[in-house]
C-alpha cells in the first residue's frame, strides 16, 4: 500500500512542477442570465488549444492559458452558446451569464452536459438527473419525486413499492450518503418510501455517484447522492406552485439585492387531512395525518471574491390517532457556506453544517398511563475545501472535514398506574475527522486521471460504557459480561482508515472512451434495520469497540460511446465488483429498539456485489428517452446465518430493466411513459410446520436464508402533460405559465408481489383440532392509480 | 413493543392512502425430512400435565400433527424427585396425573425433561419462576366514533414481582375458551414488554393490563366489542423462564403476521429457537419448547353496565 502513496505524491509534485511556466489565468462564475442561478458543470473551451474546464458546484471555473488571443466558448445544454474573443496578457476575471434557449421541440434529458458528455467526462458510475427531466417522468399520484426518478437509472433499485430509500449496486439503504446542500439526510422519505423529502421546486441539481466517489466525500459504502438547492432568482420575483393529489406546493424566489443576493423559500404540505376534517370526527378530536416540508436558501455576493449562502430544510411526518397517541418523525438541516476566491487559481469553500433526524412515538390513555419515546441523531460539521487550478492539465482539491455526532437511541418515559419511570439509554458521542487531497490530471491527449486519498478517523468518546460481550455460538444473542464506565472526553474506541480513490479515462476517439476506477469507502455509522423495508423507527448507531466500521472496495470498468447525428445517442456499459467487510446482519428475533445491549444482537460478515449496467439514451428530438438494464448479484456471508454459506440479500435483483420515453405530440401536449421489469427478490420460505401450545409455527428445516424468489415485478406508468396557452387572446405573450399533468400509475393494474408470508389464518381454531396453514402474497399497490395535478409559474 | 407500534403504523398507512391487496397463493416449497417437535408446557395448576412428542409436517399439510408413540418421558427436579409421564389414548401424548390435591413442582426448583425414543435422548432443563397474584379485573367503556361503536373492554390488575428479570405469559379464557390465535399471545417482561426497561415491581403497564381483550371483527369487518354483558373472562398469568420469553417473542414475530402494509416492516422468516437438544448432536433434530410455569389467575363475569369503572 505504501508504494501507492509514494506514487501518488510523486504525481502530485510532478503536476505542481508543471505550473511553473509563465501563463495567465481566467476565472469567474457562469450563471443563468434569466435568474442568476449558478450553472454547475458548464463548459469553458478554447478550441485552438484544445483545452477546457468545467464549472464546479458553485458555478466557478478557472483556466490557465499561455498569453494570446482566444475565442473562448461557453456552453451548457439548453443554453445558447457564447463565444468571447479575448486578448489575454494578464489574469482576468470573466463572469458569464448564459441565455436559456426558449421552448423548443427538443428537451433536456438526463445529462446536463452536452459538450462534456458522459463519454468525455472522467467520472464514471455517475448519473445526473436535472430537474426538468425529473418533472417529466410519470410519478406516483402525480407527485414529482427525486428519489423515485433515480430508480429509473441503471444500478439503482428498491425492495418494492412503499419501501423507504433506495439501493445502489447491491448496497443497502443505509449505505447511501444523501446530502442536501452538503448536510446529511438520515431518512430521505415521507410517508415511508412513497415520496422523498426533496421538494422538486427547490432542487437545482441531483447527482448520483455509484462509483469513483471523489476523495472529498466519505462515510457510506455504496453511493453518494448529492442534491443541490436552487439559490433563488436574483433578477426578479418568481413563484412556482402546484396542487396535486397528495401535496400542495408553493415556492417563492426573489432578489435580496438585485444581482447580488437572492432567496428561495419552498414549502409543501399534504392536505388530505384538511379536506377530510369536516367529515371525520377523529380529526376534530386531535387525530393528525400529514407531512410537510419547508426548504429555504439565501445567498449574498459580498464582493467579487466573497459570497455566502445559508440554506436549510425542515420536514416532518405526523400521524396521530388522537391527542395522546401517534408518531412523528422528520429531518432538519442547516448549511452556512462561504465561498472565497483567494487568487485566480485558488477557490475555497467553508461550510458549517447541522443536521438532525428525530422521531417520537407516544401512546397511552391519560397522565397515569402512558409511554412517550424520542430518539434522535444529530451532527455538526465543519468542512473547509479548496480547489487549486494548477494549470489546464491539473486541478488539485484538498480539504478537511470534522463532524461531531450525538446519538440519542432512546429517551422515554413510561407511566403505569401513576408511577412514572424514565427509560433512557446513554447518549453516544462521536467525532469523525477526515483529510483529503486529490488531483484531476490530463496526461497527453488521451489519458485523464483522477486520483486522491482520504484519511478518516472515528472516535467514540465518553461519558459512556465500554461493554464486553461473551462469545457464543454464531447466530445466538451475546450477553454482556462486563461494563466499564468511561469518563467524559475519554476515548472508548478509535478507528483510522486510508481510503484511496482512483478513476481514469482513455479517450480512444472523439466519441469513444474507456474508463476504470477503484475506490475504498469506509462507513462508521450503521443503519440498524432488520425489516423488509427500512422504516422511520430504524436507528443509526455508531461504530464502537464492539462494531467495526464497514469497509468496501469497489472496482469498476466502463465503455462509453456516443453516436448518431449530433452525437444524439449515448451508450455505456459498466461493470462493477464490490467487496465489503464488517457488513451487519442480525440474530433471529433481534430486539433492536430501546435495547442497551443492541450490539449483542448484531452479527457481522462479508459482502460481495457485482454486476453489469447497460444504458442507451436518445438525448434529443421529439421522441427521446432511455433504456437502462442492470444484471446484478449481491450476497452476504455471515457466520450463524444460512449455515455460514453465502446468501442473497433481500434487495438482490438479477435483472432490472427500465425504459423511459418522452414524446412531444405538439407544442402544448407531451406524453411520457416508463416501464419497469425487475426479477423477483429473494424471500425465506418454510419447509415444515409444528404446533406448540396451539400455535402453528413455520420451520425451515434446511436453515436457509432467502431460499426462494418472489415472482417478477413489472409495471407501466403513463402521463400526459398539457401546457397552458402561452399567448393571450389578444396575441400577447402571457407572463404566467401553467400546465396540467394527468397520470396513470400501474396502467395494467398488476398486483406486483411485495412479499409472501405464511400464516395460520385469522380464525380461532378449537383447541385440539387441526390448524390450516396458508401463504399470502401482498401487493402494496395492486391497482391502477390515476392522478391529476395543476402546476403554475409566474 | 415494536410489533405493537408497527401495527399502529401500518393501520395509519392503510387509511392514509389505500389498502394493500392480499391473495392466497400456493407456492412450491422445498421438501425436508421430519424432525421431532416437543410441546412441553407444564404448570403447577392442579391438573394432569401433558408432554406432546410429535413430528414436523410439510408446511401445507393441514392434518393433525403426527404423534410419536413409544417414548419414555420423565421430568426430574434438582432435589431428586421424578415425575413419570405415561402415554395416553392419543398417540404422542404423555400424561402425568396428580394424586389428590397434588400439583406439579415447586417454585424455584430446576426441572429436567428427558425423552428417550428409538435410542435417542432429547433433553432440556428449566426452572419454575414465581408468579404474582391477579388482584382484580375491571371493565371499561370506550366511547365510539363514526367508525367504531361503543365497546367494552376488560383490564386486569396485578403487580410485577421484584427484582428485575421476571417474564410472564398472560393467557385469557373468554367464556371458558382459551383465546389461542397468534395475536392473542400476550407477554410481559417485568411490568412492561421487553428487557432493559427497568420497569419492575410496579403495576403492569396499561397495554399489558388491557391485553386480555380479543379484538375480533364481524363479517363486514366492523370491530366487535371484546366483551358484552353476560360474558365472563378468566386471566391466567404463567411465569416463564428467560428462554421461554425469547421463544414466545419469536413465535409472535413469526406467526402473528400483520399482513397489508405491515409487511413492509416484517422481519425475514426465521426458525424459532428451541431449548431442547438431542444428546447425540448428529441425531434427529428437535424443535419445540419445555417450560415449567407457576400460574395465578382470577376471573369475573360482566354482569351489568353498572360495573363499568372507567370511560374513555
Amino acid at each position: 500500500m505504501n508504494k501507492a502513496y509514494l506514487i501518488f505524491l510523486f504525481c502530485l509534485l510532478f503536476s505542481l512542477k508543471l505550473s511553473a511556466e509563465e501563463k495567465v489565468t481566467i476565472n469567474g462564475y457562469v450563471k443563468d442570465a434569466s435568474n442568476g442561478e449558478a450553472l454547475i458543470g458548464a463548459t469553458i473551451y478554447v478550441r485552438t488549444l484544445g483545452v477546457g474546464a468545467t464549472t464546479n458546484v458553485y458555478g466557478f471555473y478557472s483556466l490557465t492559458l499561455p498569453n494570446g488571443t482566444y475565442d473562448i466558448e461557453f456552453t451548457y445544454i439548453g443554453y445558447a452558446k457564447q463565444v468571447i474573443n479575448q486578448v489575454l496578457n494578464s489574469n482576468l476575471r470573466l463572469d458569464v451569464e448564459m441565455i436559456p434557449q426558449g421552448e423548443q421541440l427538443k428537451e433536456v434529458v438526463i445529462s446536463a452536459e452536452k459538450e462534456q458528455s458522459l463519454v468525455q467526462s472522467v467520472e464514471m458510475g455517475v448519473n445526473k438527473l436535472d430537474i426538468k427531466t425529473i418533472t417529466k417522468i410519470p410519478a406516483f399520484l402525480g407527485e414529482v419525486d427525486v428519489i423515485r426518478s433515480l430508480q429509473q437509472l441503471p444500478g439503482v433499485s428498491s425492495v418494492g413499492e412503499g419501501a423507504s430509500g433506495f439501493n445502489v449496486r447491491g448496497g443497502s439503504v443505509g449505505q447511501n450518503l444523501i446530502l442536501l446542500d452538503e448536510a446529511s439526510v438520515y431518512n430521505s422519505s415521507h410517508l415511508l418510501g412513497f415520496f422523498s423529502v426533496f421538494n422538486p421546486d427547490a432542487v437545482k441539481d441531483t447527482k448520483l455517484y455509484k462509483a469513483a466517489i471523489p476523495a472529498q466525500y466519505g462515510g457510506r459504502l455504496a453511493s453518494l447522492l448529492d442534491v443541490r438547492m436552487k439559490e433563488g432568482n436574483n433578477k426578479t420575483f418568481e413563484a412556482n406552485g402546484g396542487v396535486g393529489t397528495i401535496f400542495s406546493r408553493l415556492s417563492l424566489e426573489a432578489p435580496i439585492v438585485k444581482d447580488k443576493g437572492s432567496f428561495i423559500v419552498a414549502g409543501r404540505r399534504s392536505y388530505i387531512d384538511v379536506l377530510a376534517k369536516p367529515f371525520v370526527d377523529i380529526l376534530q378530536d386531535g387525530a393528525k395525518l400529514n407531512f410537510y416540508d419547508l426548504t429555504g436558501k439565501a445567498n449574498y455576493n459580498i464582493n467579487e471574491k466573497n459570497r455566502i449562502f445559508l440554506s436549510g430544510y425542515f420536514g416532518r411526518d405526523v400521524f396521530f390517532f388522537d391527542g395522546d397517541q401517534g408518531f412523528s418523525w422528520g429531518n432538519k438541516t442547516g448549511t452556512l457556506r462561504y465561498n472565497k476566491i483567494f487568487s485566480d487559481r485558488l477557490f475555497a469553500n467553508f461550510s458549517a453544517i447541522f443536521s438532525e433526524y428525530d422521531y417520537s412515538l407516544q401512546f397511552g390513555e391519560d397522565d397515569r398511563d402512558y409511554f412517550r419515546w424520542k430518539s434522535s441523531i444529530s451532527n455538526y460539521t465543519f468542512k473547509p475545501s479548496f480547489s487549486y487550478f494548477v494549470n489546464s492539465n491539473n486541478e488539485v482539491s484538498f480539504g478537511a472535514e470534522t463532524t461531531y455526532y450525538e446519538f440519542e437511541p432512546a429517551n422515554a418515559t413510561a407511566a403505569s398506574n401513576g408511577v412514572a419511570r424514565p427509560l433512557r439509554l446513554d447518549t453516544k458521542y462521536n467525532v469523525e475527522n477526515a483529510f483529503y487531497i486529490s488531483n484531476d490530471q490530463k496526461i497527453g491527449e488521451v489519458l485523464t486521471v483522477q486520483y486522491g486519498i482520504r484519511y478518516s478517523s472515528f472516535f467514540s468518546l465518553g461519558p459512556g460504557k465500554k461493554i464486553t460481550y461473551n462469545d457464543t455460538i454464531p447466530g445466538a444473542r451475546r450477553r454482556p459480561v462486563s461494563e466499564v464506565e468511561v469518563r467524559s472526553g475519554d476515548v472508548i474506541s478509535q478507528y483510522n482508515n486510508w481510503e484511496p480513490r482512483l478513476s481514469m479515462k482513455a479517450q480512444l476517439s472523439n466519441n469513444i472512451s474507456l474508463k476504470a476506477g477503484y475506490n475504498r469507502m469506509v462507513q462508521y455509522l450503521h443503519l440498524i434495520s432488520n425489516t423488509t423495508a427500512s422504516n422511520p423507527l430504524d436507528v443509526w448507531t455508531p461504530s464502537s469497540d464492539n462494531i467495526k466500521p464497514e469497509i468496501g472496495d469497489q472496482y469498476t470498468v466502463g465503455y462509453f460511446q456516443s453516436f448518431g447525428k449530433n452525437d444524439n445517442y449515448e451508450f455505456s456499459a459498466e461493470t462493477y465488483f464490490r467487496q465489503t467487510d464488517n457488513q451487519i446482519d442480525y440474530i433471529d428475533g433481534a430486539n433492536l429498539l430501546i435495547n442497551e445491549y443492541l450490539e449483542g444482537e448484531l452479527l457481522t460478515g462479508k459482502g460481495r456485489a457485482y454486476g453489469l449496467e447497460l444504458y442507451l439514451q436518445k438525448k434529443e428530438g421529439r421522441f427521446n428517452g432511455w433504456v437502462a438494464y442492470t444484471l446484478g448479484k449481491t450476497e452476504l456471508q455471515v457466520e450463524g446465518i444460512n449455515n455460514g454459506e453465502w446468501y442473497a440479500t433481500r434487495y438482490d435483483q438479477r435483472h432490472n430493466l427500465k425504459v423511459t420515453g418522452f414524446y412531444e405530440i405538439n407544442k402544448r401536449l407531451s406524453a411520457s411513459a416508463n416501464f419497469t421489469f425487475v426479477s423477483g427478490t429473494p424471500a425465506t420460505f418454510p419447509t415444515s410446520r409444528y404446533v406448540v401450545q396451539g400455535i402453528l409455527i413455520p420451520y425451515n428445516a434446511n436453515e436457509s436464508r432467502n431460499n426462494v424468489r418472489l415472482p417478477a415485478f413489472h409495471r407501466l406508468d403513463f402521463s400526459l402533460r398539457l401546457d397552458g396557452k402561452t399567448v393571450k387572446s389578444n396575441g400577447k405573450q402571457r407572463k404566467n405559465t401553467d400546465y396540467w399533468v394527468f397520470g396513470l400509475y400501474n396502467v395494467y393494474a398488476r398486483k406486483n408481489p411485495f412479499s409472501i408470508y405464511f400464516t395460520q389464518g385469522d380464525k380461532r381454531v378449537p383447541v385440539g383440532s387441526a390448524i390450516n396453514s396458508e401463504a399470502r402474497q401482498i401487493a402494496i399497490i395492486g391497482t391502477i392509480v390515476p392522478s391529476v395535478s395543476y402546476n403554475f409559474h409566474f | 413493543m415494536k410489533q405493537l407500534t408497527l401495527k399502529y403504523l401500518s393501520f395509519l398507512l392503510g387509511i392514509a392512502i389505500l389498502t394493500a391487496c392480499e391473495d392466497v397463493i400456493n407456492p412450491g416449497l422445498e421438501s425436508a425430512a421430519p424432525v421431532y417437535a416437543v410441546d412441553a408446557w407444564i404448570t403447577n395448576s392442579q391438573q394432569a400435565q401433558v408432554v406432546k412428542l410429535m413430528r414436523t409436517q410439510p408446511y401445507f399439510d393441514n392434518s393433525l400433527p403426527p404423534g410419536v408413540s413409544g417414548a419414555n418421558v420423565r421430568i426430574t427436579d434438582n432435589q431428586g424427585i421424578t415425575y413419570s409421564f405415561v402415554e395416553g389414548a392419543n398417540a404422542g401424548e404423555y400424561i402425568w396425573t396428580p394424586a389428590g390435591n397434588e400439583s406439579f413442582g415447586e417454585i424455584g426448583r430446576q426441572y429436567t425433561l428427558t425423552i428417550t425414543i428409538n435410542g435417542e435422548t432429547l433433553t432440556s432443563t428449566t426452572e419454575m419462576n414465581p408468579v404474582p397474584p391477579v388482584d382484580s379485573i375491571t371493565f371499561n367503556k370506550q366511547l365510539g366514533n363514526q367508525f367504531i361503536d361503543d365497546i367494552y373492554f376488560a383490564e386486569f390488575w396485578a403487580t410485577d414481582l421484584l427484582p428485575v428479570g421476571d417474564a410472564y405469559w398472560i393467557k385469557t379464557y373468554k367464556n371458558g375458551v382459551l383465546l389461542n390465535k397468534p395475536s392473542d399471545i400476550n407477554l410481559a417482561y417485568d411490568a412492561a414488554f421487553s428487557r432493559g426497561g427497568g420497569f419492575t415491581g410496579v403495576t403492569f403497564i396499561a397495554p399489558v393490563r388491557t391485553s386480555v381483550n380479543p379484538f375480533d371483527e364481524d363479517e363486514d369487518g366492523a370491530i366487535l366489542s371484546p366483551y358484552v354483558v353476560g360474558d365472563s373472562l378468566y386471566v391466567e398469568v404463567n411465569s416463564l423462564s428467560e428462554q421461554a420469553f425469547d421463544f414466545l417473542t419469536e413465535v409472535v414475530i413469526q406467526t402473528d403476521r400483520p399482513g397489508g402494509f405491515g409487511e413492509l416492516f416484517s422481519t425475514p422468516l426465521a426458525n424459532v429457537p428451541s431449548n431442547l437438544r438431542n444428546t447425540n448432536p448428529s441425531g434427529t433434530k428437535v424443535v419445540g419448547f419445555f417450560n415449567v410455569a407457576a400460574v395465578a389467575g382470577n376471573g369475573r363475569k360482566f354482569k351489568s353496565l353498572e360495573e363499568i369503572s372507567r370511560v374513555f
